[in-house]
């Protein structure tokens, strides 16, 4: 069959490496940029150093993973045209606009303002950095949108029609809201809140078990607690509510996911097991082993006892997604959701009895490791999101209208892999630095003694004279 | 192909401002990140480590948002000219690549830098210096091989891409433009270095030198990439030399005024003005650019008007270039205005 050719599934993995690690840094900017405009907000409202300090501690992480998003996000623009070149050809007229959107209010507005947030510190006037970091706060949730848009369009792509080989926009609202992204916008986004409250709270709680600046980082952990109790459980509603929309946009993906081979029983009644775990068979038409519950995924899909789901078999052999990934990446990132939300009852339930206060914090060491340990658990799902959504919707690139073996550039099998270890070797390299100096600057701690930056002395409408006589006086308040 | 040309006389013409549009993305990306990547080759002659250090944070505050005028050119041809965005990045996959490596590598040296150790910093440097040179040499490679136009394909009710080679974008005219782009952003670099300095720092003299030097072979540059142009590209003799020749030659009389200008500020001392004759030199040479290879978006292959989207809307342009593009530019300016001072070597990161 085409689609599994190598070149195919070489172009596939070219981008799947590109994107996988892109995502990596994003959310957490997204949910970072939020706290650092309630910890500056905060600063500004009780004029408490903490908060300040906190504020100056966290920006540096942030920078560090920003950087990161905007080396290995530059690429991710360039590279629908160069490995999707026919798809970017066919689907330009909407997905195209979207992205050119997402450049222009979301990439460029950000920009914008990141130098003032990092920078401006004692050069511009408090309100005016706090209207800074407000900013990289909506820009970076407006990029996520657009981009969600443009990922669910082509998962439930409405709005369009197919004239000459090009997806023509006849409704944009339909196009815009499709179904998908009613859910999937929401569902990355808290997800972005989720990994970075759970970074926060990973972080506080590592300094707390070193016993470094407790009364400190005791405040980020409680709040970072207090909204995880809404967040957690809320994604995984979110979750919940956009399978609801795949098993009825893109019955193919459901099935594959829940590894749904079988739409009726050989004694012809309806098929309601769920599996727990399972290995597809070397012909491909069924589980070779499968631990089963009866009746749990009609209840999951159809909210019925035994409603009937659409297994593979209603599905046209050479339209089948892949199963083992699908299958196991959903599972991992339900999994983590479900571990995620009982962490924030526990800090909750904590919280409630006392033993998060500054005297108390301390104690509690086995949640404080959790804690730890819970802030890799965002990005595995991030992950395995992702790898769910994108290969269940195999074998189309845009849902039922055009292959990915349609949308794939003609390129050599050396010319991918020269793609795929070019940025192997690049991207690593991004990662190893960006998690290196990230856990350096964890490791050093905030910098407790630097003068608080006081307001701008910026004056607009002094264009600086080529004098020789001026003095050195730009004074740069750097992050340490 | 005809009907991807059925556009109505409001696209058009819309279609017509978005190629202009796009062409200002271009010029200033060229402009501002050009100044930052002909420093970051600067910093390859520089063997104090601390000049190296400043060099860096001169533009702390400001290369990421000039970089993002890549991403806008980038989005504007995704979003109004996605056939050509589709098979031209295609045919530009080995030196966008390497360009992308190289731009991957810079952000990663210049964020990291500050918080490296210092024997890590020498690495860092290096890095740093050397992506410079490689984002500059490749783009420049890719400008070129997009002047020498590439096949597309001709399949019935489907759009027109490219098939051939990965290597067909080497030819001896795309890497002269690679070199070419290297020496005319050394130029910039050194008018940069020398205005984000304190008069007295040593480094500016050292600039000084580096931006004579590189005035003399951008000159060569310039008129080589002319002489040859008109040899080898016909659409470019045609305008050139045509009826309009005169056009032609008023537009070279300002770039020249524009260039004596720049020395004779430069030489004065006058570093933002030298920098502000520069750019319009620049624009000016783009505008012949675009001029010249009008209606080609890439010459023998897509016009702009077959590498439109058949759906260039109003409403959209509208929102683009009422709304977003006056803030964009405002609050650039306002970013740079912001971080103008000048700076003495003890700005490196880690003082």
């Amino acid at each position: 069959m085409l689609e599994n050719s190598l070149p195919v599934l070489l172009s596939r993995l070219d981008f799947a490496w590109i994107t996988s690690f892109h995502i990596l840094y994003p959310p957490l900017t997204i949910g970072l940029a939020v706290a650092l405009f309630f910890f500056e907000w905060r600063w500004m409202r009780t004029n408490d150093e903490h908060w300040y300090r906190l504020t100056r501690f966290f920006e540096k992480l942030f920078i560090v993973n920003f950087g990161a998003g905007v080396a290995t996000g530059i690429t991710m623009e360039m590279a629908f045209g160069i490995l999707y070149g026919p798809f970017s050809q066919a689907a330009g007229p909407f997905f195209g606009q979207v992205l050119g959107y997402e450049t222009i209010t979301a990439f460029m507005y950000e920009a914008g303002f990141i130098g003032l947030m990092i920078f401006g510190w004692g050069k511009i006037n408090k309100k005016m950095h706090l209207f800074a970091t407000f900013n990289v706060a909506l820009s970076s949730a407006l990029s996520a949108m657009w981009i969600l848009v443009a990922n669910s369009w082509m998962q439930t792509p409405t709005g369009v029609a197919l004239k000459n080989g090009v997806f023509q926009v006849t409704d944009w609202f339909a196009a815009i809201l499709n179904p998908d992204v009613m859910l999937g916008f929401p569902h990355m986004l808290i997800a972005s809140f989720e990994l970075a409250l759970f970074f926060v709270a990973a972080v506080s709680a590592w300094f707390i078990l070193k016993q470094r600046h407790i009364a400190m980082f005791q405040r980020p952990l409680k709040y970072a607690m207090l909204a995880l109790i809404v967040i957690a459980p809320l994604q995984v509603y979110l979750g919940d509510g956009l399978g609801e929309v795949i098993s009825h946009d893109q019955p193919a993906a459901l099935a594959s996911m829940e590894g749904h081979y079988h739409t009726y029983n050989k004694d012809g009644s309806v098929n309601t097991g769920w599996h727990v775990v399972a290995w597809p068979n070397a012909k491909g038409d069924g589980n070779a082993f499968a631990i089963t519950i009866p009746h749990v995924l009609s209840v999951l899909e159809t909210r019925t006892w035994s409603g009937k789901v659409p297994g593979l078999d209603s599905i046209k052999p050479q339209d089948r997604p892949p199963v083992v990934i699908p299958f196991y990446s959903f599972r991992i990132m339900v999994a983590i959701g479900m571990f995620l939300s009982l962490v924030a009852v526990w800090g909750v339930w904590l919280a409630i009895r006392g033993r998060l206060a500054v005297k108390a914090i301390a104690g509690n060491k086995w949640f404080l490791r959790t804690l730890v340990f819970s802030a890799f658990l965002p990005y595995a799902a991030v992950w395995t999101g992702w790898w769910t959504r994108e290969i269940a919707r195999q074998p189309w690139v845009v849902y039922g209208l055009m292959r990915t073996a349609a949308g794939v550039s003609h390129m050599s099998v050396p010319l991918e892999l020269f793609w795929l270890v070019g940025y192997m070797a690049f991207e690593l390299m991004v990662l190893g630095g960006a998690a290196y100096f990230i856990a350096k600057l964890i490791r050093k701690g905030p910098d407790m003694t630097s003068p608080i930056a006081h307001e701008g002395h910026q004056t607009l409408g002094h264009l600086e004279e080529p004098a020789p006589h001026e003095p050195a006086k730009p004074e740069y308040l750097r992050p340490a | 192909m005809a009907p991807l040309n059925a556009l109505t006389q409001v696209q058009h013409m819309l279609t017509f401002i978005w190629w202009l549009s796009l062409g200002l993305c271009i010029l200033l990306y060229v402009i501002l990140d050009g100044a930052d990547l002909g420093a970051g080759i600067f910093s390859l002659f520089v063997s104090d480590e601390d000049e190296r250090g400043a060099i860096m944070s001169a533009m702390a505050g400001t290369w990421d948002a000039n970089e993002t005028w890549l991403i806008v050119a980038g989005g504007v041809l995704f979003g109004t000219f996605p056939f050509v965005y589709g098979s031209l990045f295609t045919y530009l996959m080995v030196p966008l690549a390497l360009a992308l490596w190289g731009i991957i590598t810079r952000a990663a040296a210049l964020e990291l830098r500050h918080l490296a150790e210092k024997r890590y910093q020498r690495f860092s440097d290096w890095a740093f210096g050397l992506s410079s040179l490689a984002t500059t040499f490749f783009g420049g490679m890719a400008v070129g091989a997009t002047l020498l136009g590439f096949p597309l394909t001709d399949v019935p009710d489907q759009v027109p891409t490219y098939v051939g080679g990965a290597l067909r974008f080497i030819t001896p005219f795309s890497v002269w433009t690679g070199v070419a782009a290297v020496i005319a952003v050394s130029l910039a670099g050194g008018l940069f270095v020398r205005a984000r300095f304190e008069p007295s720092e040593p480094i500016r003299q050292h600039a000084a030198k580096w931006t004579n030097v590189a005035f003399y072979m951008a000159l060569a540059a310039v008129a080589i990439t002319l002489v040859v142009s008109s040899a080898i590209f016909p659409w470019v003799s045609s305008k050139w030399f045509g009826p309009h020749f005169w056009v032609w030659g008023l537009a070279g009389i300002v770039v020249v005024f524009a260039i004596v200008k720049m020395r004779l500020a430069s030489a004065r001392d006058h570093d933002l003005a030298a920098i502000l004759w520069l750019n319009l030199a620049i624009a000016f040479m783009a505008v012949g650019m675009m001029a010249t290879m009008y209606p080609w978006m890439v010459p023998g292959t897509w016009t702009i008007y077959a590498g439109a989207t058949p759906q260039v809307s109003i409403i959209t342009f509208t929102l683009a270039m009422a709304g977003f593009f006056p803030v964009m530019l405002m609050y650039n300016w306002y970013q740079i205005w912001v971080f103008r001072a000048r700076i003495t070597k003890l700005a490196a990161y880690d003082h």
